[in-house]
């Protein structure tokens, strides 16, 4: 015990002793985990608030739908509400929410302007909370029941029709005889998205409403679920398929929308490796920190093994100052990392290139977000491999020969 | 990219023939009493039903020409027609040449189209109803669905005026709740013998849309009709359509043969 | 020159583990940004080619207003004589014409809006990628024939496959109708469930026929071997323009401007972390000059006290720091090219670039080519921020008093 002592104070004093070279080092180290850190919190925030988005506009981690309806969206595609095995399924624990919708292409049109879009019935209650559309009401209300027959558009969508809030629009559709089936609705709220596209092409109203209009009995097209976390979708998925069965369509997120399911996975990928190279080109100073601190102490540590210290000793202490110059670096750098992203965690607006954003799938905002198992890697390698790193010049200062180090010039 | 808006602006051709087969149903006059009793009470939805079953008549005949104006071009169009009640309606085009065969059957609310360049009949989906038809300042609404004024809408009589020695009557008719009329309103005159003289289409802003007017009056079949009318769009007006009866025969006997797809097809007359 | 340039040489090998430490870290920076910026470089490239070779190509010449409202009567009169000047006066360019309209294509079953394209087969392949995703059947051949090629997810839906009809109804450019029955004579797989539901190609004369069109056409598409001169093209064609005329010319940046901003929201966040590793290697750089600085502290008092004046002492030493950062420059950038040339023979892919591939129209394996700007962009940065970084240091010397130096233990 004494001896951790006096060497975590020898290691303490010889960190200081050339003040200028450790506060350099310690000032790299805490540039580089800061730079770690904050790179991984955007890239992590940027691609976590796709796949939410997608979940809450898709949405759902897991959807049911007819076994056509996805190559061809059309009205006789339909499947029954959940029942049986299914309903129990969807009624368990593992699902936090689920919800049935009726989706059908439409055309709307308003005093002078029509456009085609995915019209969609929903249920209020169950809707809420499992996508986009009742938190994103900027104006007027969601809808209050499921035979609500008002109807929520988005913005953009408003603005292109010349239509707003209180004015009726028409839904032109067709039922499964083929026969037109169309109905004004008036407009009782309008919605806002980070993604421009969702804002032109749904229009949502109470799924009673839609069913009658379509004629379609209590038939539904989608059926969304959403279990506890996204990155857990493929048991609540198995589940699911297996008690929905071989008659209809089920699939999961990552493959309803496969281009983020890959991004997911390849961002995780990409944290390590930019973690790793930036430690790489720290390590490079650091051992020779390291190593300078050792050459220039050669006549001290001989004196001091001439005088019976272990070896063992000596590569503890050297060990010692490296480890205490990282965390020092760390603490900083962390500390710096949260400072940063704390302030930007209303958003970074990178509306400039919003189209672009648009283009990956990515909103116009950034939202930086620091998580744990990120900060709890790059910490932990900045340390394993730093120890690692210091490995070399502590053991060659162990390995000196007393008398040779002593006479030393 | 292209795709989503566009599909709803493709099929105007099909939709110029239905606008025809609405104005079919559009009122007209005729001597026949314009339902106003004596103390001049009116019922306004009663005078725009008979207006509209006055120019249908039980079943009609008849020859018409169509001209759409734009600024930079013009181009006219010619048609045969037959009604029969509220609910039928046949059209085919005879001139110019290139469209000439083309055929319109509309039964009930569904509208088949014939082509015989292709030579094959075509139910119209609901993503092809919603368009200006023909490239003309008809949308479907104004034709496929020429009975819904009277249905679909609350009547009421604004006010009463003389022209010529006879009663007009400003008619303003407001879309029920659900209906599928895009209007905020609409404002008919109709004279005291069934002649519909004009009719305004107004946002739900109150602004003026598009008006449709009756240009010439005459005696068509035994009845005195509108032979001369044209849509305009208030923004521009130097773009509009017009219709013009050529000739018109009421009450003849239409049989029912002539409203079936194989009669869309191959015509027997 | 040649004394101070030898004396820094060798200044720089008395230390030979701190020389090559320090060098190393730059080697290492150099290649990773050699490597990443010319990898950049490329995709990017890349990313515009393929997204562009599907409709957009670099440059069109259209009616005013069509790219907005797309009305079929915005069309380029005398659209295939106008192709041909093109053609002959610039010939290094592709020059394709394309008209385009809307139309109810039917098949025995089912009926769906879809999008009407006439094009050239002789040109067509020449400007894009489509002809070349043909699954089944063939590519067309014909200017004038009643074939058309549709996609894989419409030819689902309608139920048809090679051989069998299919009836097109629209309106034509005078307000016509548009009628004609087509057989299909090719099926492609674009990959994009958009373009395989809703996209149909036909010849052009065909097309002029049916929709009414006469001599006209919406598109002059034209395709550059060398993206770069874009800008420049759209003005030479500019001028072969008749006189008068009111055609207006694009490139592909104001075609599909997300295109440019996603590349642009990419590049910010590369040169995020680019600029990241410059600054720890700079960090490393001033680390070690300064130690090699204060331990020569001594040998300066006695040099400058025999004469050698502060500023020649300070170029000394920035010098030594020069000589080292151009040793780190070449090293880093011959492995970098090493590298470059290495995985462009054998390409490079890591997981999930395939989804992320078929976003943008990129094959799955990238085959990075080795040009000078991207590769020394990178290595020259760090080269200046090593020079910036010895600043300090050598602006030391000045206020070096030779008297305090050679006290210096």
């Amino acid at each position: 015990m004494r001896v951790i002592g006096i060497v975590s104070r020898l290691a303490w004093r010889n960190l200081w002793r050339n003040h200028r070279r450790t506060v350099i080092m310690i000032a790299a180290v805490s540039v580089g985990i800061w730079a770690m850190m904050f790179m991984t919190a955007l890239m992590r925030g940027m691609v976590n608030e796709m796949v939410r988005d997608s979940v809450k506009s898709l949405p759902g981690h897991v959807q049911i739908h007819h076994l056509d309806y996805r190559d061809d969206p059309n009205v006789i595609n339909s499947i029954p509400e959940p029942s049986g095995e299914l309903l129990d399924v969807l009624n368990s624990d593992a699902v936090v929410g689920w919800t049935s919708r009726v989706r059908v292409p439409a055309v709307v049109s308003s005093e002078r302007e029509s456009r085609s879009l995915t019209f969609i019935g929903v249920d209020p209650d169950s809707e809420r909370n499992i996508s986009f559309v009742a938190a994103d009401i900027v104006e007027g209300r969601f809808l209050e029941d499921r035979a609500d027959s008002g109807i929520i558009i988005g913005r953009k969508l408003a603005d292109t029709l010349d239509t707003g809030l209180g004015k009726r629009i028409v839904i032109m559709t067709q039922d499964p005889e083929n026969e037109i089936a169309d109905r004004g609705f008036r407009v009782v709220g309008i919605f806002d998205s980070s993604l421009q596209s969702l804002e032109e092409s749904f229009a949502f109203t109470g799924i009673a409403t839609a069913q009658e209009l379509l004629k379609i009995g209590d038939e539904v097209h989608e059926i969304a679920v959403t279990g506890t976390d996204f990155r857990k979708a493929e048991a609540l998925y198995d589940l699911i398929a297996a008690a929905a069965g071989p008659s209809v369509s089920t699939l999961p997120w990552y493959e309803l929308d496969s281009y983020l399911g890959t991004m997911l996975t390849v961002m995780d990928g990409f944290v390590l490796v930019w973690i790793l190279v930036i430690f790489l080109a720290l390590s490079f100073g650091l051992v020779n920190t390291l190593v300078m601190a050792v050459f220039e102490r050669v006549r001290e540590i001989g004196l001091m093994l001439a005088l019976g210290m272990k070896p063992g000793v000596i590569l503890g202490q050297v060990i010692a100052e490296s480890l205490m110059l990282l965390l020092i670096g760390l603490l900083i750098g962390n500390l710096l990392a949260w400072a940063t992203v704390e302030p930007l965690s209303g958003g970074i607006d990178v509306s400039i290139v919003a189209q672009g954003m648009e283009m990956f799938g990515a909103s116009a905002i950034l939202y930086p977000e620091l998580e744990r198992n990120d900060v709890i890697m790059a910490n932990l390698i900045v340390i394993v491999l730093g120890v690692f790193a210091s490995l070399s010049p502590a053991w060659r200062a162990s390995r000196y020969q007393p008398i040779e180090a002593i006479t030393k010039v | 990219m292209y795709r989503s808006m566009k599909l709803a602006s493709a099929f105007r051709a099909l939709n110029g023939l239905i606008f025809l087969l609405a104005l079919l149903s559009v009122p007209a006059a005729s001597a026949v009493d314009s339902g106003a009793s004596d103390s001049g009470a009116i019922d306004p939805r009663e005078l725009v039903k008979k207006a509209i079953d006055h120019w249908r008549g039980v079943s009609s005949t008849g020859e018409m020409t169509m001209i759409i104006h734009r600024p930079d071009w013009e181009r006219s169009m010619s048609m045969q027609s037959w009604t029969q009640g509220s609910k039928r309606s046949l059209v085919r085009v005879t001139a110019p040449q290139k469209d000439r065969g083309n055929g319109t059957l509309m039964v009930d609310n569904s509208m088949w189209n014939y082509s015989p360049k292709v030579n094959r009949v075509i139910k119209v989906p609901s993503s092809m109803m919603g368009q200006s038809w023909m490239g003309s300042d008809f949308s479907n609404k104004d034709v496929s669905r020429s009975d819904d004024i009277v249905d679909q809408y609350t009547h009421r009589l604004l006010e009463t005026s003389e022209m010529d020695g006879k009663q007009v009557y400003l008619i303003e008719s407001i879309p029920l709740e659900e209906a599928a009329v895009v209007w905020g309103r609409e404002v008919l005159r109709i004279r005291e013998d069934l002649i519909l003289l004009e009719q305004s289409y107004f946002d739900q802003d109150g602004e003026l849309v598009k008006k449709l007017e009756a240009l010439e009056i005459g005696q068509m079949g035994g009845r005195v009709i509108v032979t001369r009318q044209r849509m305009t769009k208030i923004d521009e007006p130097q773009e509009w359509t017009e219709m013009q009866v050529k000739s018109m025969n009421y009450d003849v006997a239409v049989d029912d043969n002539m409203f079936t797809l194989a009669n869309l097809r191959n015509p027997r007359n | 020159m040649n004394i101070a340039l030898r004396l820094a040489w060798r200044n720089l090998w008395r230390q030979p583990r701190r020389t090559w430490l320090t060098t190393g870290a730059m080697v290492f920076s150099n290649i990773i940004l050699a490597f990443m910026v010319s990898l950049q470089f490329g995709m990017y490239d890349m990313m515009i080619d393929n997204t562009l070779a599907v409709f957009t190509s670099h440059v069109q010449i259209q009616a005013p207003g069509y790219k907005d409202e797309k009305k079929i009567r915005q069309s380029i009169p005398a659209a295939q004589s106008l192709a041909e000047t093109v053609r002959d006066n610039l010939d290094e360019l592709r020059v394709a014409t394309r008209g385009i309209a809307f139309a109810l294509a039917s098949s025995e079953e089912r009926s769906f809006g879809i999008q009407v394209v006439g094009i050239e087969p002789d040109h067509e392949p020449e400007v894009s990628s489509l002809p070349g995703l043909i699954k089944e059947g063939f590519y067309l051949a014909e200017l004038e024939s009643n074939e058309v090629i549709i996609g894989q997810v419409l030819a689902r839906n309608l139920k048809v496959g090679l051989g069998d009809e299919l009836t097109l109804l629209g309106s034509g450019r005078d307000g016509s109708f548009a009628a004609g029955i087509v057989t299909v004579r090719g099926i492609f797989d674009s990959g994009m469930p958009d373009i395989d539901r809703s996209y149909v190609q036909m010849p052009l004369k065909t097309f002029q026929d049916i929709f009414a069109m006469g001599d006209q056409a919406h598109e002059i598409v034209i395709r550059t071997p060398d993206l770069e001169k874009a800008a420049d093209i759209k003005a030479k064609v500019r001028a072969l323009l008749p006189a008068g005329s009111e055609l207006v010319v694009y490139d592909w940046d104001e075609l599909q401007p997300s295109l440019k901003q996603a590349i642009q929201a990419d590049m910010a966040s590369a040169w995020f972390m680019y600029g990241v590793l410059i600054i720890l290697v700079a960090f490393s750089v001033l680390n070690t000059v300064l130690m090699s600085v204060l331990e020569r502290t001594r040998e300066f008092g006695i040099v400058m006290s025999l004469g050698l004046t502060p500023g020649r002492l300070g170029r000394l030493v920035f010098l030594e720091t020069a000589l080292m950062g151009a040793l780190g420059f070449l090293i880093g950038t011959a492995l970098g090219a090493a590298l470059i040339v290495w995985v462009g023979e054998n390409g490079f892919s890591y997981p999930g670039m395939d989804e992320m591939a078929e976003r943008f129209n990129m094959p799955a394996r990238i085959y990075p080519q080795l040009e000078l700007m991207p590769l020394v962009l990178g290595p020259l940065i760090v080269f200046a921020s090593t020079l910036v970084a010895a600043l300090y240091p050598a602006l030391r010397l000045h206020w070096l008093q030779p008297v305090q130096a050679m006290r210096a233990a």
